[in-house]
């Protein structure tokens, strides 16, 4: 487990909430620490010392470091279930997917990289061609992998990495699961044109 | 019967086994599907976690060809496009500006509301008119099904109005009540199964799914039941690995609910594809067809 302290920063408090809260939609200044998110967290186990309700309280007293980069931004699977049972309606869930965005902003590494390759290979192949090619879009993010991984020497993740994959694709290919038509939407250039013109207004 | 409908990426590939149950279920129940013309990418989980604009649009654009498609009604049935566009939907509807924006970057517009449907309140309304009853030939009461809902039918980063209990889901087992089967009650109906976890994480997701696994088999089930493509991948290509490593000797076929009711109303398995499971859910079919002639 890890456990890592949160530190109190007043200076930074009223900049990084009133982001977190307007990006997010979230009211956190609603939450009493009741810790009902802590106990329905489904990666809960995983995360350490942050669940949900630490969380926000770590975004209460301004420390940006640690509410950007903690086990819990990065482990969240955005299943919601902290928000439904939150008594005040807080989705932490958009809280983390929010931080997900802030931390890669501001450019810090995530310690768990194929979390961000996923998402990232996801989307660009569906901004790309209009629809996800699945076997595209996956070559795609074990390409990212196997980069940031043969940067840190570590071959035998790679080899890891390889082989699972390979065993799915050929279990996928027996069962007639493996697509190899290309998929498209033609109107997939009114996206792009929306996302750039968004993207140099903001 | 004619309805809007958005397949969504999964169901043109790994997941085509569903979009053809889906065409033949609701062609044998007198729904024809029209599906959208040029439609995109919803987006799903990942643009929400990269980028909210994009998560917007993307739903947005299938917005407005459903518009401007003369129905009233869309049903999505894989469980991260309906929730992307639900919630996309409810955006759009609190902030205008957002909405203009978008719709004039559009060449087909979201001039009207269409209103989104699961696949479970498609078939609710066709048990309620009473057309699945009249299609039903078989009953396979042997099933012993554990309803999986998993996160993305029932619960959203917004409230957004959906028509099943957030806790407690009952759409599936109402539909296999309908069919007189006798689904169970179980815990873990709205756990998660880990999603994309499973690619890049899959400790956490193997033990989400071990979990899900173990509470079905307590209660006596002999088959899950989903609707959504991204659950039925992972409990049915990972189930062998999750099983091996936290040590449940049993498997469980992941059915989608179109294979059930499909066979209920005698398609068969070859036509409905459902041969082309990781963990065999022909066999158990089989043999229940079976045992039912035999009565």
């Amino acid at each position: 487990m890890t456990v890592s302290a949160i530190e109190v920063a007043p200076d930074s408090v009223s900049s990084l909430l009133s982001e977190v809260m307007e990006r997010s939609g979230q009211n956190l200044l609603a939450c009493y620490q009741c810790r009902r998110c802590a106990g329905a967290c489904s990666v809960g186990d995983e995360t350490g010392f942050f669940t949900p309700d630490r969380l926000i309280r770590t975004i209460l007293i301004g420390d940006r470091t640690a509410a950007l980069n903690n086990e819990l931004v990065w482990k969240c699977v955005s299943c919601y279930t902290c928000g439904i049972r939150c008594p005040n309606g807080i989705q932490t869930g958009r809280i983390t997917e929010t931080l997900k965005k802030m931390a890669k902003e501001a450019h810090i590494d995530s310690p768990y990289p194929k979390m961000v390759h996923f998402h990232d290979s996801f989307v660009q192949s569906g901004l790309r061609w209009g629809r996800v090619n699945e076997t595209e879009f996956m070559a795609s993010y074990e390409l990212k992998n196997s980069l940031s991984l043969l940067k840190q020497m570590d071959f035998r993740s790679v080899a890891d990495e390889i082989s699972r994959q390979i065993k799915l694709a050929l279990s996928m290919l027996k069962l007639r699961r493996m697509h190899f038509g290309f998929l498209s939407a033609k109107g997939r250039n009114e996206i792009k044109r929306l996302h750039k013109q968004f993207k140099n207004k903001h | 019967m004619e309805l809007a409908y958005y397949p969504g990426c999964s169901l043109k590939q790994s997941s085509s086994l569903y979009d053809r149950q889906m065409r033949l279920v609701m062609e044998r129940l007198g729904v024809t599907l029209k599906e959208l013309d040029d439609w995109n990418c919803c987006g799903a989980t990942s643009a929400g976690k990269t980028d909210d604009f994009l998560s917007i649009a993307m739903p947005a654009r299938n917005l407005g060809i459903a518009a401007g498609s003369g129905q009233s009604e869309l049903v999505i049935p894989c469980s991260a496009c309906y929730s992307r566009t639900l919630v996309a939907k409810h955006y759009l509807e609190a902030d205008r500006e957002i909405k203009e924006t978008i719709n004039l970057g559009l060449s087909k517009k979201i001039v009207s509301d269409v209103k989104v449907l699961s696949i479970l309140e498609v078939l609710l309304g066709l048990i309620e008119s009473g057309e699945l009853a009249r299609q039903l030939v078989f009953k396979p009461k042997g099933l012993r099904p554990a309803c999986y809902y998993g996160c993305m039918l029932t619960r959203f980063p917004f409230p957004v109005p959906v028509p099943d209990d957030v806790e407690n889901p009952r759409g599936m087992e109402r539909i296999l009540e309908a069919m007189d089967l006798h689904p169970l009650e179980w815990n873990c109906k709205t756990s998660c199964c880990g999603a994309s976890s499973a690619v890049t994480d899959p400790e956490v997701s193997y033990g989400l799914m071990a979990k899900i696994i173990r509470d079905a088999l307590a209660r006596g089930a002999n088959c899950l039941v989903t609707t959504c493509p991204m659950c039925q991948m992972n409990l049915d290509a990972y189930q062998d690995e999750v099983c091996a490593k936290h040590g449940i000797s049993e498997r469980l076929p992941t059915y989608f609910i179109t294979e059930i009711v499909g066979v209920a109303m005698g398609m068969g398995i070859k036509p409905l594809e459902i041969d082309r499971h990781f963990v065999d859910g022909t066999k158990l079919l089989e043999e229940l067809e079976r045992y039912e002639s035999e009565q």
